[in-house]
């Protein structure tokens, strides 16, 4: 039988599946997997304090975005904006639910969970507290990661935006901007931090002694 | 001590032993794995509801434009071949390639996947491991299509012209969530089966 000390050496490529044994890193260095180049761990001692900034960044510009106008057309005179409001009232009066249902949770709600279980994540281990509960929202984290679409909204968004260039005269909103801060920061945070990271850290700052207080 | 003894947690990501007696992943304790016909006849019952979805999605419009009282729908081909010939080419491949070739790749390799790892087919597993690594990445963005035409409801929204979704958009975001849910369950241990 095998310790979990010694499996703590390997790490398994997310990509191909190649089983790799762990070399000690240099501050700011990174790994890479010998068959496919995939990135599958890097040293970073400030990572908790970076990505904690990030993240409220992020918050921010989320909620922002999901605010205010994000774009308006103007067609001989003819005014109509798109906001998140004006776009669940037009879902509700065609009588859209499912897609509408589909929308709120892939582009409102999985997000700010996402970004918010991230908040708590970092903020509990910046304060070295509660453990448990931190290893709970780290599980549901790797639940919720696939099921954000908010980079598609915005690819989206600028195909139609192409479809209607030729017939009406396009306004860009305050929320526009925010989105594409919104992308450019989650691009950031994605490439930033990574779930065996997370979880290094995790044992690293609380320990394993949770784990006996739950069996 | 072979490579096939070592799994990895999907949840967590940490290096498991795989013992058989124990399917709780040491670190996050969630489930390594269950038994394998679930995972695979999860899959497969997942792929099946998405590959039904996928002919309204094609046939229905995904699209109904109201002018003056009249309606004109658009299926998805529709739409693609009309800003073909309006001259917008980028946007008409994005759009192919996003809403009519995505789903089909999906479902060509989750089949695939499934079928070489029931019957032992020989090909590289690494290549299989990168084949199931796609199809995860690639899922959701089939998603443009419909969100695309969310947004032109909204925008073209007057009381002479108004679009609005059709019945084919439904199916087509019901379709995208399933070939989702069937890659999540996809347990990449069958893979690992196949070799030894």
């Amino acid at each position: 039988m095998i310790t979990n000390r010694e499996l703590d050496q390997f790490i398994i490529c997310k990509k191909c599946d190649t089983l790799h044994r762990k070399i000690p890193l240099h501050q700011g260095t990174k790994a890479l997997c010998s068959k496919c180049d995939t990135l599958i761990y890097r040293r970073d001692d400030k990572m908790i304090e970076k990505s904690l900034a990030l993240v409220i960044t992020t918050i921010i510009s989320l909620i922002v975005a999901f605010e205010f106008t994000i774009i308006s057309i103007n067609i001989n005179g003819l005014e109509q904006s798109l906001s998140l409001s004006s776009l669940f009232a037009v879902l509700i009066e065609h009588n859209q639910y499912v897609v509408g249902i589909m929308f709120l949770f892939l582009i409102v709600i999985f997000p700010l969970m996402i970004l918010t279980s991230l908040f708590f994540i970092f903020f509990f281990m910046k304060i070295k507290k509660y453990g448990y509960t931190t290893k709970r929202l780290l599980i549901l984290l790797s639940h919720l990661k696939h099921w954000s679409m908010v980079d598609i909204f915005f690819i989206s968004l600028l195909v139609a935006m192409v479809k209607l260039f030729d017939y009406a005269r396009i306004e860009i909103g305050v929320s526009f901007v925010a989105f594409i801060l919104t992308l450019i920061l989650e691009l950031i945070i994605t490439k930033n931090i990574s779930f065996h990271e997370l979880w290094q850290e995790h044992e690293n700052i609380y320990g394993e002694e949770d784990d006996d207080e739950e069996e | 001590m072979k490579r096939s003894n070592f799994i990895r947690c999907h949840v967590c990501e940490t290096v498991n032993y795989d013992d058989p007696s124990n399917i709780l992943c040491r670190r996050c304790h969630s489930k390594l794995h269950q038994p394998e016909y679930i995972s695979f006849h999860r899959t497969l019952a997942f792929l099946i509801t998405a590959m039904i979805l996928y002919i309204p999605a094609n046939l229905y419009p995904i699209l109904i434009s109201k002018q003056f009282g009249v309606n004109t729908e658009s299926t998805i081909i529709g739409g693609v071949i009309h800003l073909w010939e309006a001259g917008s080419y980028p946007i008409a491949l994005i759009i192919l390639v996003a809403s009519v070739f995505v789903p089909l790749l999906k479902f060509i390799f989750i089949i695939y996947l499934l079928i070489s790892t029931k019957y032992n087919v020989n090909s590289s597993r690494v290549d299989k491991h990168k084949l199931f690594y796609i199809t995860e990445a690639i899922g959701p963005w089939s998603m443009i299509d419909v969100f695309v035409v969310i947004i032109l409801a909204v925008l073209i929204h007057f009381s002479g012209i108004q679009v609005f979704p059709g019945a084919g958009a439904t199916s087509f975001a019901l379709m995208v969530f399933f070939t989702m849910l069937s890659a999540l369950s996809f347990d990449t241990r069958l893979i690992k089966k196949g070799v030894t």
